[in-house]
């Protein structure tokens, strides 16, 4: 099995490596139809529910046709599709039900993960120069271990940041000398990528109407990439609110605030590509070439035309360890490969890292 | 922080100060509504209720109307639900309530003579009725009891409940002015905290329906010398004992489920959420589970489901989906209605970390007998409420009085399970009791 898997990541690697070209159709199924046959055969409750469905790699012949894991699922099963242990194991927050029942998504090669976060997040965040400056408010990857989203900002630092200040602390608390990074952002007037969720970013924001040291205003050229919504924390504010505080402090426009759709489950992003493209009039999220997005019925999980809104299924070939076909709760539309979010299920259970992070920076500032 | 009444909470409408005019009027009709007779009270309210039954009656026809809407429910539903509802709105059927709460009812009027003392009972000066959740008739059965203890009542219904505590209080303005003036029926939203607040300082006696965080929260807003009788969430369960496959009462008692499941779209605490079937020759429990999906299938056709949102319909897909891989990996299955019939029968052979039920959701788990029930349960104890029960025989007493321990105050059978009587001990208490109290007087 690890000579299987092995090769198609590599083979997976090598292409997501050449960048977010568009990939035809038939390359796509292709590998999606291989990496499917790969977790029928090494994923047990994955097998049991293609078995269950009457589902076979040999007379499947389009990727569609995959059982659908729901999301929901990782908090009950592991999904390995290769030998354990797995390299990685990220968590999503669970905070409904206790951490007994946070999922679970193990990741059996980080450099698959990492080669698949950086084109779609270079695209979007860093189309017109190599590297910038890095400020968190997520925290270093190093002190959380099971945050996926500690782990992408951080191979993205590795990879184009000059420097990285990490102002959150994997407890929530704001780290010393916060001040003095903010002095060095102003000093400086080199552009900053300031990276957090949206509850973290509020959170820096009241700081600073606190009396503490808030956000700065920001040199020219700055971009702020945004993530994680509120997912049901007690504080919330609608997005345009958010960027309009943003603009005030910050000097940051809503056209260079990058909102990123991701979860754990998944590990590949979606991006809104507004530092690419410029401002439009309506927000959507792009897709790197490896994963699918299908707006389907909530009803009858049938397949929806373009522009109609329904729930988001994705098949991400970065899924390769796991498992690709996830049915979120997610409700948007696809039109053109891109995607409209239009929320996250109100009635379904919050997840994700954004909502982690949020209670504990909650607790830390109570 | 105000407590989250989210749950089914009416649309905000009055501010504070509405809500304090509306308490001022309520403080006036005390002493009126305390001087007439319990019995005529009864009759009046019942008068009211009654209108709700009779098919000509413009109240019934405008709640028929508007339910559908207010509480999110199809026509076929809310009509079921207002017969059953509407039933114990008539005055024998409040008659009896009072009487079965009180030895002598009289007691609501004045002093009645003891074995060694007068007593005598009194209903709160201004009682406070919140009630969230979307089961329509709540709100009305909430607001009859405490009229029936003589105490003017400010009501609070759940966003789903609006339209019949509405009506009956035209009804009651309709028929008998004076005790209309006992009864606001006010909404103010949920983060309005001095609204609640004001209502929570002017009465003496705050009943709550809603989440335990809800009931918590109005716990600490509440003086000590304020009563606050909490309804928090609880669930239904039921057991089918052997019996029932032994003299072919399968279908009957599939079919009892099937509707205690349906009715409220298992959104109240009577509905059954996991059922227990007695393992018998080993194939009892499978087959019951069958039997139940079916019989909700067949459902599909006079009572229809409320069709989902689409975010409701996401959350049941993925439990759905969620179910089916743990069904795959455990020998269990899951069954579900197509399109918008939202019933899921899941099949759980093996003991499992529970999944939530959605919509029409219901679990069947094989048991070896009905007496092992309160073991398998245990940690529902302060959330259980009703019990269905079918089949288990002479079994029945030990089983209820292990399940009564446990926490149940209701062990019914399965047709009985949606529509408790007036007088049931709600949540283990008398639902008049919990609202008066009591004076003593010993001669000289």
């Amino acid at each position: 099995m690890t000579h299987d898997f092995d090769r198609i990541a590599v083979d997976l690697e090598s292409r997501m490596a050449a960048g977010t070209g568009v990939w035809s159709e038939q390359e796509f199924t292709e590998r999606a139809l291989e990496v499917f046959g790969h977790q029928y055969s090494h994923c047990d409750p994955f097998r049991a529910l293609c078995e269950a469905r009457g589902v076979t790699p040999e007379a499947l012949g389009d990727w569609r046709d995959v059982p659908l894991v729901p999301a929901t699922a990782f908090k009950h099963f592991d999904f390995l599709s290769a030998p354990a242990p797995a390299e990685l194991v990220f968590r999503t927050s669970g905070t409904t039900r206790g951490q007994g029942t946070r999922g679970r998504h193990h990741v059996p090669r980080s450099s698959l993960y990492r080669t698949s976060l950086l084109p779609p997040l270079e695209r979007a965040l860093l189309p017109d120069r190599d590297t910038i400056r890095f400020v968190s408010l997520v925290p270093p990857p190093a002190a959380a271990r099971e945050s996926s989203l500690s782990f992408m900002v951080g191979a993205a630092a590795d990879r184009f940041a000059t420097r990285v200040d990490w102002l959150v602390s994997a407890s929530g608390s704001w780290a010393d000398g916060v001040a003095a990074v903010w002095a060095s952002v102003v000093e400086e007037g080199e552009p900053v990528l300031l990276l957090g969720t949206a509850l973290s970013l509020l959170n820096a924001l009241e700081r600073g109407e606190k009396g503490a040291s808030g956000l700065p205003p920001l040199p020219d050229g700055s971009r702020i990439m945004e993530t994680g919504g509120f997912k049901g924390a007690r504080r919330q504010i609608p997005r345009t609110e958010l960027y309009r505080m943003l603009l005030e402090r910050t000097g940051v426009p809503p056209e260079r605030v990058v909102n990123e759709y991701g979860m754990t489950e998944l590990l590949s992003q979606l991006w809104e590509p507004v530092l690419a493209e410029g401002e439009v009039m309506e927000r959507t999220h792009l897709p790197p070439p490896w994963l699918r997005v299908r707006a389907l019925d909530p009803t009858t999980l049938e397949p929806l035309p373009e522009g109609r809104d329904g729930v988001l299924a994705f098949y991400d070939l970065a899924n390769l360890g796991s498992v690709s076909h996830v049915l979120t709760d997610d409700l948007g539309s696809v039109r053109d490969g891109r995607v409209r979010l239009k929320g996250r299920a109100p009635g379904a259970e919050p997840r994700g890292c954004s909502r982690a992070m949020d209670e504990l920076m909650t607790s830390a500032a109570r | 922080m105000a407590p989250d009444l989210s749950l089914g909470e009416a649309p905000g409408r009055h501010g504070v100060e509405e809500v304090r005019a509306a308490c001022r009027r309520l403080a006036d009709a005390t002493e009126t509504l305390r001087s007439r007779p319990w019995s005529e009270i009864a009759d009046q309210l019942g008068q009211v209720g009654a209108r709700f039954s009779d098919s000509t009656d413009p109240l019934r026809l405008e709640a028929l109307e508007r339910l559908p809407q207010d509480a999110g429910l199809t026509p076929a539903m809310a009509e079921a639900v207002l017969e059953g509802m509407a039933r114990d709105w008539r005055a024998d059927r409040l008659r009896r309530t009072v009487e079965a709460q009180f030895a002598e009812p009289g007691c609501l009027d004045g002093l009645v003579p003891g074995d060694e003392q007068s007593y005598m009972a009194i209903g709160p000066a201004l009682c406070l009725q919140i009630v969230s959740g979307s089961v329509p008739g709540v709100g009305v059965n909430a607001l009859i009891r405490s009229l029936l203890v003589k105490a003017p009542t400010l009501l609070k219904p759940g966003r789903g409940d609006v339209v019949l505590p509405e009506l009956y209080a035209r009804g009651l303005l309709e028929e008998d002015r004076q005790l209309a003036e006992a009864l606001e029926v006010s909404y103010w939203a949920r983060d309005d905290e001095a609204a609640l607040q004001a209502a929570l300082d002017a009465c003496d006696v705050a009943t709550v329906y809603g989440s335990d965080a809800t009931i918590e929260a109005v716990r600490g807003m509440t003086r000590a010398t304020t009563r606050v009788v909490g309804y928090h969430h609880r669930i239904g369960v039921a057991i089918v004992g052997r019996a029932v496959f032994e003299t072919d009462q399968v279908l009957q008692a599939a079919g009892d489920l099937a509707r205690a499941v349906a009715l409220f779209e298992q959104r109240g605490c009577v509905c059954p959420h996991l059922v227990f079937v007695e393992e018998g020759d080993g194939s009892y429990p499978e087959r019951f589970a069958r039997d139940l999906a079916v019989a909700l299938g067949d459902l599909e056709v006079s009572l229809p489901s409320v069709p989902l949102d689409a975010a409701e319909g996401a959350a049941l897909q993925q439990l759905r989906g969620t179910a089916e891989i743990v069904a795959a990996a455990d020998g269990g299955w899951v069954r579900h209605g197509r399109g918008s019939a939202s019933w899921t029968v899941f099949y759980e052979p093996r003991p499992r970390e529970p999944l939530p039920t959605l919509a029409r959701g219901v679990r069947v788990r094989p048991i070896t007998d009905g007496t092992e029930v309160s073991r398998e349960i245990e940690v529902l104890g302060p959330h259980l409420q009703t019990v269905g029960h079918a089949g288990l025989g002479r079994r029945l007493q030990t089983v209820a009085e292990s399940l009564a321990r446990l926490g149940a105050s209701r062990v019914v059978p399965l047709a009985n399970m949606s529509f408790p009587p007036p007088w049931w001990l709600h949540d283990g208490r008398g639902p008049l009791w919990d609202l008066v109290r009591w004076a003593e007087v010993e001669p000289e």
